[in-house]
Order: C-alpha cells, then structure tokens, then sequence
C-alpha cells in the first residue's frame, strides 16, 4: 500500500524523519520496500502481508507508529451538524436478510450535495496513491477508505427505489446486475447483494451498480458504511474476476467497530466540501451482542516460545500499547484484543505480537540443546549425487528443464498409443499450450537444449538431465513420479586432435557403463536392437539390470532428428535410465573372496564370423563353457576389410583361465582351450582366422 | 721384463679404448687382449715357460693387468650403454604441449551447487533429507498448512491445477505435514526440490527450487530458530555477513519472519541488487503454527518447532553474481560450463 507520510504526520507527531519511521515500520513487520519522492511528500511503498487488513489504511500504520514510539494519535474531524430537511423521499428503511454474511449496516442520507471537482489536496492523495479522482463525493469515499482502511459507498438517494435497502444474497431472485464499470454481470447464487425494492444496486462490499450512481444531476445521497463477511466478498470478487479497493479490504477482514465514526467522517467531508446536510444515521448492527473475545497466555509462554527471559512488565506493557487490554494474575495473562485485529486468535498471535514490538533483533541467539536423534542414512541422496557426478566425470554438463512437456512431441517420437509415456499429467491452467503437460520423458527438452546451443554455434554438446517425470495414476491416486536420468550428445570431432574412428553409439554407452560400474552393477545387458520408435534401429539397446528393462541407449533416428528440425550431420547419442529401478538393482555389500595365489594362463581366439553375431553372445558362450577353470573372457579386436570375407567380421577374444589350488600345466589349458575353440565354432558358425 | 711388458699391455689397451664408440668395437677390443687367441691370453699361455719363481712374479702382474682391462671394458661398456640410450630418448621426443587425452568432464549445474552446499551445510548440523511428491494435493500444499480454501495467503502464491483437489506443489512447505503425519518428535529435517507457480516475467519462472527445513523437539524456541539460520547463512555466505530477521507473515508459522543478510555487492551501503536498502531477503521462517501441529496429531503444548524455507535461484544468483534468472533454463553450455 502507498501511504504519504505527509498525510501520515497529520495523525500523529513522530519526531521521526521518513527514513527512520520506515526502518521502525520494517522492524515490527510492515515493511518498507521503497520510499518515492512527491510533491512536498514521500510516499512509503509499504508490503502489508495478508493477515493485516487493519494496516491497509494511513491510521493502521499510525496505529503501529503509535505502539512503536509511544506517541499519541489525533483523529481527523467528523463533527456533523445534524439538520433535517423535509424534501424528498422518505427516509431509508434498511433490511439484512442474512445476519451472517453482514454483521452490521449503517447508513445515513446526505441531503443537497452539490456534485463538482475535488479540491487539489484531495485530488493529489488519492493520485498519489493510485485512485483516480472522479468528484467530490466518490473521491472522499475513497479518501476515507484510505485514510481509515473503512470501504463506503454512495447511492444516488434519488434512483433508490421504495425507500428501503435490502441485504441479501442473490439466490435466484437478482440474476443480473450492471456495475459502475458498465458490465452486465451475472449473479451466483451466494453472491451478497445490496437491493432496493425493485432489484439489486451495488454487489456488496465490492462494486457499486450504475442504476444508482452518483452523477452530475445528484442531490441527495444514501452513504453506506458496512461489514461483509471475508470468504463470501472473497469467492464473488473471484467469480466474477473483478478486484476493487473495498473488496481487498472486506476479504481480509474489514473492522467492525470503525463504523460510525467512518460514516462521520466521510459525513463531514461532504458537509465540508460539498454542502451537504447529512441526516440522522441508521445503524443495523445484529452481531452487537457477540461477547468481546479473550485470548488467554501462560504467563511463561512468551519468554519459553522466544527463548529469552521478557519480564511480564515488558509484555503487560507491549500488550497495553496495543490496545489488548491485558488482565493477569501469576499465572495467566488475558488480553482482549481490539475489532480491528481479527487476525490475533490464539496464544500464539500474542506471543508474536510481544516478539515483534520487543524486536526481533533483540532476542538472542542458541543452538538447539537437541538430543541425539537417529536419522535415516542418506543412501539414497548418496547414490544420486554419485549418479550425477559420474555423468559428468563422463562429459556430460548438467541441464536442468522445466518440467513441463508440449503434448506435440510425444507424436514426434511416434509413442505408440499403448506406450506408457502416453499418460501424462494435463495442467488444467497451463501458461501457454506448449507446457501444458508434465514430462513423460526428460529427452524432448534436451532435443530443445541441443537446437539451442547449435544455433550458438556450439560443435560438442554433451547434455544430461536427473529429474523427476510424472505417469499418470489411477483414479483418486497421485501421479507415479520416477527420477530419471537422461543425455543428449553430439560431437564434432573434425576439430579435436584425439579424434578415433569408433562409432558414436559407444559414447553414450560408455557413459551408461561408467555409471553402473560406478556402483558395481554387473548384472547387466546391452540388449539390442531396442524398440523404441525413435532410435537407429541399428544402433540402439535396452539397458537392462537384474533382469529389469531400466531404459535406453542409441542414436536418435534420422526422421526425429528431421521432425525435431536438428541441423548437423554428427550422430546424436541419447539415454535415458530409470534411477529408481536402478537404486532397487543396486549390489548388496559385497562378500570378499580370496585374491588367486596362482597365475593365470591367457590365450586368445580370432574368430571371423557372421556380422549379426554379437560380442555378448560369444562371451557368455565361453563363459557358459563347462571348465571350471576359465576366469573371464573379453573383447580384445574387431576388424572389418581386407581379408575378410564380406558379411563377415573378424573378433578377437581373450580367455584368461586360472585354477585356485595350482598352477595350471600347459597341457591342462592346451585341452581345455581346444575343446572351447570347437565348441565356439560349432555354436558361433564362425571360423578360426 | 714383465714389468714392460704389462705397462706395454696396458698402454696399447688404453690406445686401442680411446676411439671405441660402439658396443661391437668394444666386443672385439676385447676379444683382442682376453679372448682365447688375445694378447694378454697369450702372455698367460706363455708363463708355463718361465722357471717357477719368476712364474708367480709374472702371473699375478699379467692378473692385475687383466684385472684392469676388465673393469676399463666394464667401465666404458656402461658409458656406450648410457650414451645409446640416451641418444634413443632424445630421439623419441615427442610434444609436450600436445593436449592431453582424458574425457573433459562436464560441470554440475549452478542450482545443483548450491542445493548440494546448502543441503551439506544442514546436515552437518544433524539434519536429515526427506522428499515428497511435485504433484501434490491441495490438502497437503494449503488446508494442512493453515491455508484454507478463500484464504487471501493463496494470493500470494499463483497455483497450477491438475484437478480441483490436486496441484503441482507451490512450495516444499507440504513436505513438513507429510513427515510429521509420519513420524513422532523430535525432528530435524530439511526437504529440498523444484516447486511451481504459475507465473512468468523477467523475475520469476514457473519451476524454480526451494529447501524447506522443519526442527520439532519439546523445547525448541526462536533463539533456536535465529541461531540455526544464522550459522548457516554465514557459512554460505560469509562468517561476516549481518543477518537481520524481522516480523512476516506465514499462514502456517507463529511468529514468522523474513530474514534478509546484509548486502553482499555493495556491504550495506545500497544498490540496484538490494534496491537501496543495503539488505537482501533470504528466506521466510517462523515457528510451527499450532494449527498446524494439530493437524497432524502433536500436541502444540507438549511440541514447538521451527520451520524456514528458501529459494535457491536467488541464493545461487547472489553467490555467482548471474543477473538474469532465466539463464538457468536455457541450459547454454558456455554459461554451465562457468561452474
């Protein structure tokens, strides 16, 4: 809220320079955040929170001033002189129909206004705060609104008809109303309405209707000043998508005990400034009889919640200047806090309402004397970060994306219809249609992040993402969320001096093994080719662990690229794994088995077989050799070319064999290793080269 | 006669080593005087014919002088060994400043940074991690937190619906009542993730990462509350940085404050980051609102608690001086390569 401290010093004498009033203001919890020159003025940007309505006014924040330096407040005049005047209607008769939702309505005729312009002083406050000057009488219903944080309102006396006011909601009696602001607007049933004997002339608490404004021709007014029920101004204002100075205040909770002296005010404003004779006021106040609210406060409360020793003095005397009217005995301290605080409600209000004019600042600082709690190990943190840190070490930069995805690329990466990336979570309010849907998938973003460091001109791009994706649940259920991990590379290697030959595909691969070596996964495939739609069906596997599928590692195929419109010739290497499959698949402590005291014996096979059979399956075969004494079994060479038949590929595997109670006899492993040749090229269709 | 004859032996021998350069001359140096056919082999051979007195005389002088052609062949034997391997060294030369061959590693994203310190700073001080969903109900991101249906406090913050009960989570506040349902006091915990709101401009995007922190014990007060904070500002920071709190408003804290720490660009004297005002706000915290402790069973006189929460864009801004939120989404490689 805008507040001239000119305006403000009326109210009461600080002593303060503005600077220094706007640091206390700060310091008790209505802060400050910018100070705006003006005409002979500053005017204080305050940031009042929600809970505060009684500080959206210049006395709200004197009333803080006040509490703060002790300095007493001078209320502006509203002494009227009541004289009656016997022309024109009869005077108003005023109905609430639903005592809950107005808990008081006063109101009062003003007689012989003469409707022009503001006087400059007027005008420029509420400029400066925002308001835009109309005339005389709506401007200081707006000035007062301001001044004392009281919305009010002015009827054009004479297009009232029958003489009567009705309170009411609009059920499904009044259907319409056109407002101030020239819209015909439709009513919900619960929407509070202000009637007159024919139909409804303002929408309670929020805006005026047009029928009844106040124009040039006005004579005679109907001023209103009344208490909204908060939740109900609250849903209208929100239905009907229309916000106003007054609905901000009643929906946060307007004070119920300013009333008649706000009618008195903005009364004698009119009678100041525009001649009016205000009449005697009608005051409907149903809710009068509702008993003073106590709120009751150990008196070792305070100082045990703050964690400092406050002497009951110094609370009896914080809780005073507030206007709570403390009582206490040794042990308890009730106060009753004034109309205009609705938000204090229990001991813990009080207890900050101490705190935060004691200062903040003044109670000390304790580390907790916690007691030794135990916590769950962080395995799972552990692992993530690890996770994260081995995807780096192999190149790859951290993006992160919002997790948003355009319901558009999933067509792009030709799902199936039955494919689980399909149920995705719809936003019922996205901000633009391209994010109104939660990621199924990390990849199409960082599809996004590679066009956009192409375009920069960026040759070696190496891109992963750990985040979370959401699968739709079922019925009544929250959405499935799984943490995954996915990358994105393509590389120009023409300008790198290490430059290989090797396919691209090994790139992204060698990042995936790196990873499960990383936490000793062994269990695990390359299982190719792998059947996602959007992959070189040639280069591309399922990544499975312990048996389970946990994602996919390829070259992304050539009409993606095209649909996604990636520039460049490189191959694109992407992956994405499931962290959570992988964290269930995770190795239990391994058990230590003796380091081999005998040596081993290595030899090696050079086979040329058929290009579809694949290293994995020549491995496992070795490795499911009955001999005991075979150890391990790797990939050493793969030629393609001269020599080699096309078709055809030469492989070179090295067989390590070792037994654990001796060393092995040349004999022993010649026997052995002819056997596992014959059998290899019986099971492989290959041929020794 | 012997006696000239050795310092002849001698003196030819160390005549014929001056020139040698190669292992093979060296060979056949020494095949000259020792092999069977040598020199001083020969000498040897000939002191059968001398009578026995002066046999002995002569074969211990002809000894020392194989003694001494042994140990100069020796000698200049590692000196050509030395000498070629050497010269093979030098011929193998390569150059040095050639770049090395290793996989660049990647960098870890700034964001990521700087929740991983703040995390470690927390659970240095005994605090565990706990997680909860992105996708949450409203029950957990409002009405348990003290936030009904129509309170103006949802104002402040613009929710994305995914049905009318359901909502991506518009802080890491809801993780608090989703560990306190639970578990029993005491807690220590901290709860770091993306949260949403539905809100775009030059200063907000519509995910950004929190770290919400809950500390529930019998006698936990807001001393403890502004000393935790305080000691982890200043080992974010700097052990030097003024840290303020003052009041705020929070639906689901009693008091509540804002915590803002002296302005790290201009030390308090005021700039464009601080807007004047020498401080910068850092986080909101408060303690528990009993309304919220009765929600999930404790007994609000027997408990107290503290609960904070931060945006860790804004920290991560501050910390590497980046001026512009969105550059964070764009994931441009020569901005995340710069951490």
């Amino acid at each position: 809220m805008r507040v001239s401290f000119a305006w403000l010093s009326e109210f009461i004498k600080t002593g303060l320079s503005v600077e220094k009033a706007a640091h206390l203001l700060t310091m008790c919890g209505l802060e400050v955040e910018a100070l705006e020159a003006a005409q002979n003025d500053v005017i204080m940007e305050v940031n009042v929170t929600p809970n505060r309505a009684d500080c959206l006014s210049i006395l709200g924040v004197v009333r803080e001033l006040s509490v703060l330096i002790g300095a007493p407040i001078v209320l502006p005049p509203a002494e009227i002189t009541v004289k009656e005047v016997k022309t024109g209607p009869a005077e108003i008769k005023i109905e609430i129909r639903n005592e809950d939702l107005c808990r008081r309505y006063s109101g009062r005729v003003i007689r012989n206004v003469s409707i022009g312009p503001s006087p400059e002083w007027m005008a420029r406050r509420l400029e400066d705060y925002g308001i835009r000057s109309i005339n005389n009488i709506v401007d200081i219903t707006n000035y007062v609104l301001i001044e004392l944080g009281h919305p009010l309102h002015a009827f054009d006396l004479n297009t009232l008809k029958g003489g009567r006011i009705v309170v009411d909601t609009a059920d499904n009696i009044y259907r319409h109303i056109k407002t101030l602001d020239g819209v015909e607007r439709k009513l919900h049933e619960s929407a509070l309405v202000i009637a007159d004997a024919e139909g409804p002339v303002a929408l309670a608490g929020i805006m005026g209707g047009a029928s009844t404004e106040v124009e040039e021709s006005t004579t005679d007014i109907f001023l209103e000043a009344a208490w909204f029920e908060p939740v109900n101004i609250r849903k209208t204002a929100k239905a009907l998508g229309l916000s106003s100075e007054a609905a901000y205040r009643f929906e946060r909770g307007a004070d119920m005990e300013i009333i008649p002296y706000a009618l008195d005010r903005a009364s004698y404003l009119m009678q100041e400034l525009a001649g009016g004779r205000p009449q005697e006021a009608v005051d409907v106040f149903p809710w009068k009889k509702a008993m003073p609210r106590s709120i009751d406060v150990g008196a070792g409360r305070v100082s045990k919640l703050l964690g400092t020793d406050i002497q009951k003095e110094e609370i009896v005397r914080i809780l005073e200047r507030l206007g709570f009217a403390p009582r206490w005995n040794d042990s308890v301290i009730t106060v009753f806090p004034p109309s205009y605080r609705q938000d204090v409600e229990g001991e813990a209000d009080i207890v900050e309402e101490v705190a935060r004019i004691y200062g903040y600042d003044k109670i000390p600082t304790t580390l907790p004397a916690s007691r030794l709690s135990i916590q769950d190990a962080p395995t799972r943190r552990n692992f993530v970060k690890a996770a994260r840190q081995s995807i780096r070490k192999s190149g790859y930069s951290e993006a992160v994306n919002f997790s948003f995805m355009n319901p558009q690329v999933l067509d792009q990466l030709f799902l199936p219809v039955n494919d689980l990336r399909r149920s995705a979570v719809s936003l019922i309010n996205p901000l633009k249609q391209e994010e109104s849907m939660l990621r199924t998938t990390l990849l199409p973003a960082l599809m996004e992040n590679l066009k956009h460091n192409q375009q920069r001109d960026i040759r070696n791009i190496m891109l992963a993402e750990t985040s979370k994706v959401f699968i739709e649940g079922k019925e009544g259920e929250l959405p499935g969320e799984h943490l995954m991990l996915s990358g994105i590379s393509m590389l120009n290697k023409t300008y790198s001096f290490w430059r290989n030959g090797k396919d691209e595909f090994y790139t992204a691969k060698g990042a995936v093994e790196a990873l499960l070596d990383e936490f000793r996964v062994c269990d695990r495939t390359f299982f190719g080719p792998c059947k996602e739609p959007f992959l070189h069906p040639g280069k591309s596997a399922d990544v499975i662990v312990s048996g389970r599928r946990c994602g996919f590692v390829g070259i992304l195929s050539p009409t993606v690229r095209e649909k996604a419109e990636i520039k460049g010739k490189e191959e694109i290497t992407v992956f994405e794994l499931n962290l959570d499959i992988i964290f269930e698949c995770l190795p239990q402590t391994p058990v230590y088995h003796p380091v081999p005291r005998f040596p081993a014996v290595e030899r090696d096979i050079a086979l040329v077989l058929d290009e579809a059979v694949s290293a994995t399956e020549v491995i496992s075969r070795i490795k499911d050799y009955p001999s005991k004494l075979i150890e391990s079994a790797a990939v050493f060479d793969l030629y393609k070319g001269e020599g080699i038949p096309a078709g055809k590929k030469s492989m070179a595997f090295n067989v390590r064999y070792r037994a654990q109670d001796r060393t092995l006899t040349e004999e022993e492993v010649e026997q052995v290793h002819e056997g596992l040749i014959k059998d290899l090229l019986i099971h492989t269709g290959g041929s020794l080269r | 006669m012997g006696g000239q004859k050795n310092s002849f032996l001698r003196e030819s021998f160390l005549n014929e080593l001056g020139p040698v350069v190669s292992v093979p001359e060296l060979e056949e140096l020494r095949v000259r005087y020792l092999g069977k056919k040598g020199l001083l082999t020969a000498e040897l051979k000939n002191l059968g014919g001398l009578p026995p007195d002066q046999r002995r005389t002569a074969g211990a002088a002809l000894n020392e002088t194989k003694e001494f052609i042994e140990h100069a062949l020796g000698q200049r034997k590692q000196e050509l060994k030395d000498l070629e391997l050497s010269r093979k060294l030098a011929s193998e030369g390569i150059d040095v400043t050639l770049p090395g061959s290793y996989v660049p590693p990647g960098r870890v994203h700034p964001v990521t940074q700087t929740l991983e310190e703040i995390t470690d700073v927390f659970v240095s001080m005994g605090f565990s991690v706990e997680e909860g969903p992105e996708v949450e109900l409203d029950y957990y991101n409002f009405e348990a937190l003290n936030i009904p249906k129509e309170h103006p406090a949802r104002e402040m913050q613009d929710t994305f619906y995914v049905s009318k009960d359901v909502v991506l989570r518009t802080h890491t506040s809801p993780v608090q009542v989703r560990v306190m349902q639970r578990k029993s006091p005491p807690l220590k915990f901290i709860a770091p993730g993306k949260v949403y709101r539905c809100d775009a401009d030059i200063s907000h995007t519509p995910m950004f990462h929190q770290i919400e922190g809950l500390m529930v014990g019998e006698d936990i007060t807001f001393s403890n509350l502004k000393s935790v904070l305080e000691t982890f500002l200043h080992r974010i920071f700097s052990p030097d940085v003024p840290v303020r709190f003052r009041p705020s408003y929070f639906p689901f804290t009693e008091p509540s404050a804002e915590v803002d720490i002296g302005c790290i660009f201009c030390k308090g004297t005021g700039c464009r980051t601080c807007k004047g005002s020498g401080w910068i706000e850092i986080l909101g915290a408060g303690m528990v609102n009993p309304h919220v402790f009765e929600m999930v069973g404790y007994d609000p006189k027997q408990y107290s608690g503290f609960a904070f929460g931060m945006g860790i864009e804004r920290i991560t801004m501050l910390k590497f001086s980046i001026d512009d939120i969105r550059l964070f989404f764009e994931n441009d490689i020569r901005f995340l390569g710069q951490f």
